[in-house]
């Protein structure tokens, strides 16, 4: 009653070169309940897969196993053909001939008998397996977007474009990320704000994006197409609706802390504004920083007290807002690695040794010298800086072993703009070697060094330290071999870039992995570059690895793109191999709950219960269960028998 | 002291209000020193228990048949059972609470506490009374036992004849209960894996020469599962002759009964079953002995066991029984557990 048919791919000479496939046919179609098995050069084209459906409808097969490639590769491709000759797609299973077994062999009478046994295997299993229909899903058609850099204004744009509702989540009072923080960028040395505050603004002004300052995501539940999220807004103490922006509080608050904006080059209030053009326009009291805030301390108050429109209220309480989501993009960007780690350079104890971003601050209109290069110590000119690339990047021994990509280029921009309002200055470059691969990028180095005249030396620097007024910085030019003094004004560092504060628990929260420097890891590196390992969740930008805007806007896009094909779905399909409760050897001993890692089960009456959508069929719960209670379904440990013995000649 | 009073006052307490349905203890087998499980059932029997070292029976399994009990029967009597446990029985009722196969109100525990003693090992009390035969054994002051034989009375010390797992228990006290008789008193366990330690340093085919050796010895009489208050599954994997068949037993399901180990008794089906019950175990053991102890051919199981307590102490700070509320061994995953034996 059983009828199998079996087919054998040649996949060229990548099966047939060490695996004789007209044996395994052959010998195949001895095995009992094999009433059809034949042989042929490339099974998934065209005339392959009709060979299958022919046989189907002329031998009505009642199980197809195909002895080819690796499942991951083809087995939608057979069991869409299985389906189109009118059987469940389900009764078609794959036997991995290929990497299992002719890519790692050499030996041709021992790989065949091996290709045999593993199809033998295969023809035991699918006889028992049931006919399942897929399980479908009705998709949450609106996107959550985590970071307010440039990559998640992006990605939210092109996702809210498209005609999708876009929740945008973002840590800081304001959107805009790092590149609100930029002077000029390169290679094209346009105005860092001048091109992103547009784009700030259409994200607040759209009517399809929900903008979510101050606010982090809390917890993640659910899968793709339907993910449930709760997030935190934390209290502004501010009403956006009312503020008027006329800025009389933060004349009378008597507190002043670092400015982070300023990256610690100036103070703030207690109660600021990020930057002007900061997007929701309004105010924000540092809960930290505040007096008021501590119901210890005599509540201040004094901002209240000035703001006419009576936007302060201090009784703002923090917010859990639950939304439903189908997609998730992650877009947390990157932080400057730890500078207490690089005491060699001083860093912390001279003024004058600043990292890239103070050095950004410096150069910008908008920063606290108004444009102009000054030393903090002293506010005088300096007359030669030395910027030193790689600091703590490309130092596997104590510091991070990855090239963190875009210092070489804001370097060389560095060095040129410093020249540009310094004419007489001198910059000098450390690095170990330039990398500028990009559209004009090996261009705009060039030009650093030949307009702007920039002294490039190769060679890494020991140490930096303070001597009459001076930093001295020493360091070897690898090229001649010869020690270098430098008596410098100011050093700036390219320090490594990292991702951002907090991704770790991010990443548990959304159960996405991070790979071993601690950014977010991609499922694939080449063919799915902005997806993550979990369905349904995206990665844009530099929380994926050190990126440049355009890398990062062009990751946003791609991701956008991909969350999208989710979204314009109404329904999603899963399939049906999931685990299943015997009941009755189910004790309700939970353990399944606990090592479920996609939260798929639960104990409804003392016993477990699968819920389908959720399931992967990764099989973890039937491994851990003692009695066998939970089994996936097509997989069960009678079809894993069934499948040993049919191996061994049993 | 445990005061054998105390407890026979408490168990007709229990008894008498109707707080519990039946009470499980201990009494002497005729006139003789031994001693088996008894059922009291009216306050008027709690003259029968007793509370000597030689109550080295775990009653916990017990349970599991009140279960089945219960499952089986409409409108069944839903009152806690009554149980005398010592340390080590204690943490197997964890044990059962942390795999929600029980529920605390399931059980009315009465613990005594092994103070500076324990249970008795029989082989060794017979070896060290040399072919006399005792009267009575019983506990004696300040870590001795006192034997009667021939009318006289002799001290023992109690790390002479005390079951091993006593010797390496760590915790003679118990750690869950509602009564709790006598002192809690810490004897030091000085190393809690000496017995192991002996087989650790056998090279690997010399181990497994070892257990080919005793496992070729096994009847498959089930007795170390039927004591084990861990081998609570209606179906065991290892069985092949009976599983459960209710009526939501789908033909299907039938069919698909896979047949892991065959009936007969012969090595590699023997060693199938220990090797699954042993790692099944892993993390559930709570070393009460007692599949080693009433074990016909005398397979040292407790080996096997121990060496999975160790492990998962070792590797995962993991102490069986203690806490009801932490996740079973196998369930938990802690991002900082230790990754280094993974080849
Ligand atoms: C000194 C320096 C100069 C540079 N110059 C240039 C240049 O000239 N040209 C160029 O192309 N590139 C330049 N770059 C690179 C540029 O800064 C980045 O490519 C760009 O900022 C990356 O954008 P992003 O959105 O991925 O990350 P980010 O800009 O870091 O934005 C991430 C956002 O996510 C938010 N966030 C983080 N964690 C969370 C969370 N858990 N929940 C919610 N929100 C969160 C952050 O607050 C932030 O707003 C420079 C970088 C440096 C360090
Ligand atoms: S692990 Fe097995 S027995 Fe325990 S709840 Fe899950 S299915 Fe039931
Ligand atoms: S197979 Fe089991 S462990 Fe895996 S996802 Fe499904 S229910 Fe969870
Ligand atoms: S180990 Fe001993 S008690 Fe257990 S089945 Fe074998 S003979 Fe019986």
């Amino acid at each position: 009653m059983k009828r199998t048919g079996v087919f054998v791919c040649h996949c060229g000479i990548n099966i047939a070169g060490t695996v004789d496939v007209k044996k395994v046919a052959a010998e195949l179609a001895k095995h009992p309940g094999v009433v059809h098995a034949e042989d042929y050069v490339y099974m998934c084209s065209d005339p392959g897969q009709n060979l299958i459906i022919q046989a189907i409808k002329e031998k009505k097969l009642d199980s197809v196993v195909v002895a080819c490639c690796s499942p991951t590769l083809h087995e939608t491709t057979f069991r869409n053909a299985t389906k189109k000759a009118g059987l469940n797609p389900y009764r078609c299973e794959i036997a991995n001939i290929r990497e299992q077994c002719s890519w790692v062999h050499r030996e041709k009478s021992k790989a065949t008998q091996k290709a045999i046994s593993i199809t033998r295997g295969v023809v035991e299993k699918v006889r028992r397996n049931e006919s399942l229909e897929d399980v479908s899903v009705p998709v949450t058609k609106r996107a959550l977007v985590i970071g307010g850099g440039i990559a998640g204004i992006q990605a939210s744009l092109d996702i809210a474009d498209a005609g999708y509702e876009v929740i945008l989540v973002e840590k800081s009072p304001s959107i805009g990320g790092h590149m609100s923080q930029l002077s000029e960028t390169f290679p094209t040395l346009d105005c860092s704000q001048c091109i992103l505050t547009p784009k700030m603004v259409e994200v607040s002004k759209h009517p399809r994006i929900k903008l979510m300052t101050y606010s982090e995501v809390q917890e993640v539940s659910g899968y793709v197409g339907n993910f449930k999220v709760k997030i935190l807004k934390k209290p502004t103490y501010v009403d956006p609706d009312k503020c008027t922006l006329c800025d009389e509080c933060t004349k009378v608050c008597p507190i002043v802390v670092p400015n982070e904006f300023d990256m610690g080059l100036t103070g703030r209030r207690a109660i600021y504004i990020p930057f002007p053009q900061a997007i929701p326009a309004s105010y924000t009291i540092d809960e930290k920083a505040c007096p008021g805030m501590f119901d210890t301390a005599i509540a201040c108050g004094k901002c209240a007290d000035v703001c006419k429109p009576g936007a302060i209220n201090f009784d703002m309480k923090p917010e859990i807002v639950e939304v439903d989501v189908g997609a998730i993009v992650v877009a947390t960007g990157y932080d400057l690695y730890d500078k207490s780690m690089m005491a060699e350079y001083g860093y912390g104890q001279y003024p004058d040794v600043l990292d890239g971003l103070q050095f950004e601050r410096l150069l910008s209109a908008s920063g606290p010298t108004g444009g102009r290069i000054l030393r903090p110590s002293d506010k005088k000119e300096p007359k030669e800086v030395v910027f030193i690339q790689c600091v703590g990047s490309r130092d596997p021994e104590l510091h991070w072993p990855y090239c963190s990509k875009i210092c070489c280029m804001y370097t060389a921009k560095h060095a040129m703009l410093y020249k540009h309002h310094v004419h007489d200055g001198q910059a000098y470059v450390f690095y170990i070697d330039i990398r500028s691969g990009g559209k004009n990028y090996e261009e705009f180095v060039h030009r650093a060094v030949e307009e702007d005249g920039v002294l490039y030396l190769r060679g890494k620097v020991s140490r930096v330290f303070e001597d009459n007024g001076k930093l001295i910085v020493w360091g070897v030019d690898t090229l001649t071999g010869k020690q270098i003094e430098i008596a410098a004004d100011m050093v700036v560092l390219a320090m490594a870039i990292r991702p951002s504060k907090g991704m770790d628990e991010l990443a548990k929260k959304l159960k996405i992995a991070l790979d071993k420097d601690g950014f977010l890891a991609e499922a694939h590196p080449k063919l799915r570059p902005v997806e993550s390992m979990t369905s349904g969740i995206f990665l844009a930008g530099a929380a994926q690895a050190p990126k440049d805007i355009p890398e990062a806007v062009g990751q946003a896009s791609g991701a956008a793109a991909k969350a999208m094909a989710i979204l314009s779905r109404d329904r999603l399909f899963h399939s049906p191999t999931v685990a299943r409760v015997i009941r009755n050897l189910c004790t309700g001993c939970g353990m399944c709950v606990s090592v479920c890692p996609f939260e798929a089960i639960s104990l409804k009456e003392g016993k477990a219960e699968v819920n389908e959508i959720l399931c992967e069929g990764c099989g973890t719960c039937s491994a851990s269960c003692l009695r066998n209670a939970i089994q996936v379904k097509n997989l069960t440990p009678h079809h894993i028998q069934e499948m040993i013995k049919a191996c061994l000649g049993g | 002291m445990v005061s054998l009073d105390q407890l026979k006052e408490e168990v007709k307490k229990a008894l008498s209000s109707g707080k519990v349905k039946y009470f499980i203890g201990y009494e002497n087998i005729g006139s003789g020193w031994q001693v088996r499980p008894a059922f009291i059932r009216q306050p008027e029997d709690v003259d029968r228990l007793v509370w000597t070292p030689a109550c080295f029976h775990n009653l916990v399994r017990f349970l599991h048949d009140e279960k089945r009990r219960r499952a089986r029967e409409k409108n069944p009597d839903i009152r806690p059972v009554g149980l005398v446990v010592k340390g080590c029985d204690s943490r197997s009722i964890n044990v059962l609470l942390q795999e929600k196969y029980i529920e605390r109100n399931d059980v009315y525990i009465i613990g005594v506490s092994c103070e500076l003693t324990g249970v008795i090992n029989i082989t060794k009390l017979n070896q060290h009374l040399n072919g006399l035969k005792p009267q009575k054994v019983l506990f004696g002051s300040k870590g001795t036992f006192k034997v009667i034989v021939d009318d006289r009375e002799i001290e023992i010390e109690a790390p002479d004849i005390l079951a091993d797992r006593c010797l390496e228990c760590p915790a003679n006290f118990p750690v869950i209960a509602d009564v709790i008789l006598g002192e809690e008193i810490k004897r030091n366990p000085g190393n809690r894996y000496q017995s192991i330690s002996a087989y650790e340093k056998m090279a690997l085919d010399e181990r497994w020469s070892f257990w080919q050796q005793q496992f070729s010895r096994c009847l498959r009489c089930y007795a170390c599962r039927s004591v084990c208050p861990m081998c609570y599954c209606d179906e065991c994997v290892a069985d092949s002759i009976a599983y459960a068949v209710t009526a939501e037993t789908t033909a299907d399901e039938k069919a698909q009964k896979t047949r892991w180990v065959e009936r007969n008794p012969e090595l590699s089906e023997n060693i199938f079953y220990h090797l699954v019950r042993a790692i099944h175990l892993a993390g559930r053991c709570v070393d009460c002995g007692e599949c080693e102890r009433v074990c016909p051919v005398e397979i040292p199981l407790r080996l096997l066991n121990k060496k999975m307590e160790k492990e998962a102490k070792e590797l995962f700070g993991y102490e069986v029984g203690f806490d009801p509320a932490q996740p079973p061994l196998i369930a938990c995953f802690r991002d900082n557990d230790p990754q280094d034996f993974i080849r």
